[in-house]
């Protein structure tokens, strides 16, 4: 039995997670201690809040396990660069400098930082160890696991057999060729920041129609074997890392957006900016499809486990599970980078003996809220707190009154995804709440759209699918029945669906008690429910974050645990 | 909630001096391969590059040299 801390860290998304015995204790993302928003930094604060919260000290860890092999990863970097000359020539000394300063001594920095003997930090593959996120903690003993992303060292797409603990690669489709990268150009084309604006990308796709598909077939191809390529000469992610887009790209689909302008449909360029985004969603859907085929016909597995950050795009994960032939679909909620550091103990755990871990039941493995740091902060600035005996009753009545309460209760979640411990909650029926939402409280792009949590056992009653292994952890959409799009009118997006969370009392139990206090005051059990956190922050974690969101934002109630602040009408 | 964990203090010169080597053995061993012989010129240019810039503290009195590799 084995003490693990997994860890990602040198790109974006640094996390940490504890695995005891093969249980996951803990799983935490830097950003949310550190504050800044996908922090790539070496995760310590993270560390050591998981071992806090496990009562553990450094030394009773077993082994700390990283998420990449870093000189395989610097001999892609060298290999490319050289490749690839004259074109990286700009490239080459950032490069280098990044790799030799800083990242190949990653687990001696872990060793120092964490106060470990150097023997004891391990390291795995980074694709193995998305691979591991995802099987690992699924309801499957058996399944085909699919990870698409950036790139790790080489690998960019993998197809996995998964069979209890043991996972076996079958394909690969290698860097520069990157279904990740061709997002993230394509994201940084349409003027968001890569890494950032991925999800915007997502939200834009329903406000265009897939017409530019010619253009497309010259980025990027399916290749006849289940595999794809890009036009490199359409990108630019081997010579210049802050672009990722080159001229022959503007050829194709005109000069990139500027960033940073407002968005407005009535312009015929903001339509075709739109176009763009529906032609590369449908195209990432498309060739998605054709991996999952592929990945059926090598494993001849019933179920599917997806990882790495593109299976964080929740359309194409609902089309997966429509199309490509498997029963089941599971993604994991931090299945970005983040999620590498889950992986990575896990394999580690796997090496010294433990078994294999139960199903993730919830994301909430993060640090719970501390109420009575809270109370005496509101105190000392002077804030109306009060205790009330029913907080969820009281989440409830504010709702139904169409206030806007920013909910901070229980551990903060694991991933991306706010999934009720740290959200912004509101009524789903009015579509001004969610102009109100974007422009004044989120201050981002009016097209983009808000989720819906729902009731588990209500689910068919507003949606035209039903809970799933993915609906928990909000990371697929479905289709909002066409008798419950009034009601739900401030979560239902342009095309139809919502990116909706099905909640059950084991996985979300604060957010499970408003809904049903909801439905108790003869409501729908439906919120709108949106991460805790304004522009450009990360989300909430602990008591003086949410008094912070409070006082800089524009919500009409805080809850935190048993504590109530009202803003004054 | 548990006490906050105590942050060790940094490791002395000699230990983190034995990580850093073990670390160069194991790029070495890495790059030992066959098939990554070609590279090995670049990395050690890189590397006595880097250990002079470490020595000097800085790139003023490298910078010649850097000129020249890039």
């Amino acid at each position: 039995m084995a003490r693990v801390l997994g860890i990602s860290a040198h790109y974006h998304d640094a996390a940490a997670a504890l695995v005891v015995d093969g249980e996951v204790v803990a799983a935490i993302q830097e950003e949310r201690l550190s504050r800044i928003k996908h922090d790539p930094g070496l995760p310590l604060a993270a560390a050591f809040a998981c071992l806090q919260h496990a009562g553990l000290r450094p030394g009773d860890l077993d082994a700390v396990a990283f998420y990449e092999e870093p000189f395989a990863k610097l001999e892609r970097v060298l290999v490319h660069l050289l490749r690839h000359l004259p074109r990286t020539w700009r490239a080459f000394p950032r490069a280098l400098a990044g790799q030799l300063g800083s990242k190949i001594w990653v687990l001696d920095h872990l060793s120092e930082g964490l106060g470990v003997a150097r023997d004891r930090v391990v390291r795995f593959d980074h694709h193995r160890s998305h691979a591991a996120s995802a099987l690992l903690v699924s309801p499957y003993e058996r399944a085909a696991v699919l990870v698409v992303d950036g790139v790790g060292e080489a690998h960019a797409t993998t197809i996995w057999d998964g069979r209890g603990y043991d996972l076996r690669l079958l394909a690969s489709v290698d860097f520069p060729h990157s279904l990740g990268l061709l997002y993230a150009g394509l994201t940084a084309y349409l003027g968001f920041t890569v890494n950032e604006g991925e999800y915007k990308v997502m939200g834009l796709a329903a406000w265009g129609q897939p017409r530019l598909r010619e253009q497309f077939a010259r980025i990027v191809r399916l290749t006849g074997d289940g595999a794809y390529e890009l036009d490199l000469a359409c990108f630019a992610h081997m010579s210049d890392a802050d672009l990722g887009f080159g001229p022959a790209l503007e050829r194709l689909l005109g000069p990139r957006r500027p960033p940073g302008r407002p968005w407005d449909f009535e312009r015929e360029d903001d339509r075709h900016y739109a176009d763009v985004a529906a032609t590369l969603q449908a195209v990432l859907e498309d060739i998605l499809l054709a991996l999952a085929r592929k990945a059926r016909a090598l494993t001849g597995a019933d179920h599917l486990c997806l990882a790495g950050g593109v299976a964080l795009n929740a359309l194409a994960n609902a089309r997966l599970q429509a199309e490509a032939g498997f029963a089941r679909v599971f993604v994991q909620p931090a299945a970005g980078d983040a999620g590498g550091a889950l992986g990575a103990a896990l394999l580690a755990a796997r090496e010294r003996g433990d078994p294999r871990p139960a199903p993730l039941r919830t994301a909430a493995l993060g640090l719970p809220v501390d109420a009575d740091r809270a109370r005496d902060v509101a105190g000392e600035l002077g804030l109306p707190v009060r205790r009330v005996d029913e907080p969820a009753a009281a989440v409830a009545r504010l709702v139904a009154a169409g206030k806007i309460v920013a909910h901070a209760r229980g551990r903060f979640e694991w991933g991306p995804r706010a999934l009720g411990q740290r959200s912004l909650l509101a009524c789903p029926r009015d579509p001004a709440t969610r102009e109100r939402m974007n422009r004044l409280i989120k201050e981002r792009e009016p097209f983009r759209p808000f989720a819906p949590a729902v009731l588990s056992e209500r689910t068919g009653d507003f949606f035209a699918a039903g809970p799933d292994d993915m609906t928990p952890f909000m990371t697929t959409t479905a289709r909002v029945r066409d008798d419950a799009r009034e009601r739900l009118g401030a979560v239902t997006h342009r095309d139809g669906t919502a990116r909706l969370q099905t909640v059950e009392a084991a996985r979300a139990p604060e957010l499970h008690a408003v809904l049903t206090e909801l439905a108790a005051l003869g409501h729908d059990p439906v919120v709108l429910n949106t991460s805790l956190n304004g522009a450009g922050e990360p989300i909430v974690a602990g008591a003086e974050d949410a008094l912070a969101f409070w006082l800089r934002h524009g919500v009409d109630a805080l809850v935190v645990e048993d504590l109530l602040i009202e803003r004054s009408p | 909630m548990n006490a906050p964990v105590t942050r060790p203090p940094r490791p002395g010169l000699l230990r983190r001096l034995a990580a850093r080597l073990r670390t160069i053995a194991g790029l070495v061993l890495h790059f030992l391969h066959p098939a990554r012989f070609v590279l090995a010129p670049l990395l050690i240019v890189l590397l006595l590059a880097g250990v002079l810039l470490w020595l000097t503290g800085g790139l003023a009195y490298v910078a010649p040299f850097v000129y020249t590799l890039f």
